[in-house]
């Protein structure tokens, strides 16, 4: 069992928007450095620091290099500009924290237990049904546009030299991907009607997520600080 | 002597969403992140991960269109990158601008999709620039960071200007291709299919 797991979803989620939050609104470098920090000690805690930390870097660091770059040294023209590089540096820490922020949570809560701890909440049975379908799908996309590649390849498909002729390839690829997906969803609803599937009607989970009266205590103690940090933003 | 009431169907509200289009938007949520591999395979320019979302505008309305965007930003942010989450708002405008322009018959053909696709991609640039500002400083990693970049370099514009330039001159490329396909699988839809879609939406 994953060390997040043993929360309630919605805890990390709320905790993780107010770690965004402060790292946008509070002074920088400070405050995103803060919070990029509080991120990692917390991705390290769930045993996500690998996972965490390439994201984080992968978004942070390209960003910074380009911004010292264009701003330090191709808009400056003739001489070096140390302030661009502190801009740059600000720009960085708040995108390194918001992105390890976020992603301790999304790597580190099983996308089924946070759609129902938001059903629990009275996420609409509508909802609940386009993100787990969505999340399933996600993984036989990558897997489908494998299968019609290599298929196509079977018959002779070969996509021409240069750009015009890479792009004459799209349509034999993606024609088949598209109109298996129209067909599928036909299906789909179908076997929804066929359920008796209504879009407003809440679903029935089979195992209920924990929500302890302590944890949803200090849940609203996160919004209320989510709240008073977003007003401080404003009025700054 | 037995009396029966008329029974009346529910009335159905405006927003209220058909199954059929419930069970298309995961679909086209896959698709989004399939072609995305595809362009990757093929080492393509362009992003072509809006088809679905218009797709889905095209056969179930804008409302329909707008939450396959919402929905693929977030399954994306949720697997890959968080910071998608942050581009909803660019999804929301293309999955309605492409519904609207499908209310308009703009799918019925390949030009006319092509025009629909130039203001869309204007429209989505224009929506993007302020996010690309807010969360990247106006230079995201990606290919439009770079022509940002070389576009500050070459002209001195200011960081605004060249993220709106930028932006618009990749959408301007990448939205009408896709509105193009999407107009082109319509038409080899089977007519079974697109009218079960036109009595649902």
């Amino acid at each position: 069992m994953a060390k997040l797991d043993r929360w309630n979803p919605l805890t990390p989620l709320a905790a993780a928007l107010l770690v965004v939050a402060a790292a946008y609104v509070g002074p920088a470098p400070w405050a995103p450095g803060a919070a990029l920090a509080v991120s990692l000690a917390a991705a390290w805690w769930a045993g996500l620091a690998r996972r965490v930390g390439a994201l984080a870097a992968a978004v942070a660091i390209p960003t910074f290099a380009l911004l010292a770059l264009t701003n330090g040294v191709l808009a400056a023209a003739t001489r070096w500009d140390p302030s661009a590089v502190q801009d740059a540096l600000d720009v960085a820490l708040r995108l390194g924290a918001a992105v390890a922020a976020l992603a301790t949570v999304v790597s580190g809560v099983a996308p089924r237990r946070l759609t129902r701890a938001l059903s629990a909440r009275g996420l609409p049975g509508w909802a609940a049904y386009l993100l787990v379908a969505s999340l399933e799908a996600a993984p036989e996309a990558r897997e489908r546009a494998r299968q019609v590649l290599d298929a196509q390849r079977c018959r002779g498909f070969a996509p021409g030299k240069g750009i015009a002729g890479r792009l004459r390839a799209i349509l034999p690829l993606a024609g088949p991907l598209v109109s298996a997906m129209v067909v599928e969803s036909d299906e789909r609803a179908l076997a929804l009607d066929a359920r008796g599937f209504r879009a407003g009607r809440a679903r029935t989970a089979l195992t209920a997520v924990a929500d302890p009266a302590p944890e949803r205590f200090a849940r609203r103690i996160i919004w209320l600080a989510l709240l008073a940090v977003l007003f401080w933003g404003l009025v700054r | 002597m037995v009396c029966y009431r008329t029974v009346r169907p529910p009335a159905s509200r405006p927003y209220a969403i058909s199954t059929l289009a419930l069970a298309l938007i995961p679909r086209a949520v896959a698709l989004n992140l399939a072609l995305g591999a595809i362009v990757q395979a093929l080492k393509l320019p362009v992003y072509l991960d809006s088809v679905g979302t218009i797709l889905v505008a095209a056969l179930a309305g804008p409302l329909a269109g707008a939450l396959t965007g919402v929905l693929s930003n977030t399954v994306l942010g949720l697997l890959a990158t968080p910071v998608l989450l942050a581009f909803i708002p660019v999804t929301v405008v293309i999955g309605v601008l492409a519904g609207v322009f499908a209310k308009l018959g703009a799918f019925r053909r390949a030009w006319s999709a092509i025009l629909a696709g130039v203001a869309i991609g204007v429209a989505a640039a224009l929506t993007s620039v302020p996010i690309v500002i807010g969360v990247y400083g106006g230079l995201s990693p990606t290919g439009t960071g770079v022509v940002t970049m070389a576009l500050r370099g070459a002209f001195g514009l200011s960081m605004e200007s060249a993220a709106k330039v930028a932006s618009v001159a990749t959408d301007v490329i990448d939205k009408p291709l896709s509105c193009a396909i999407v107009a082109l699988v319509l038409a080899r839809l089977p007519a079974r299919i697109t009218a079960r879609f036109a009595k649902a939406a």
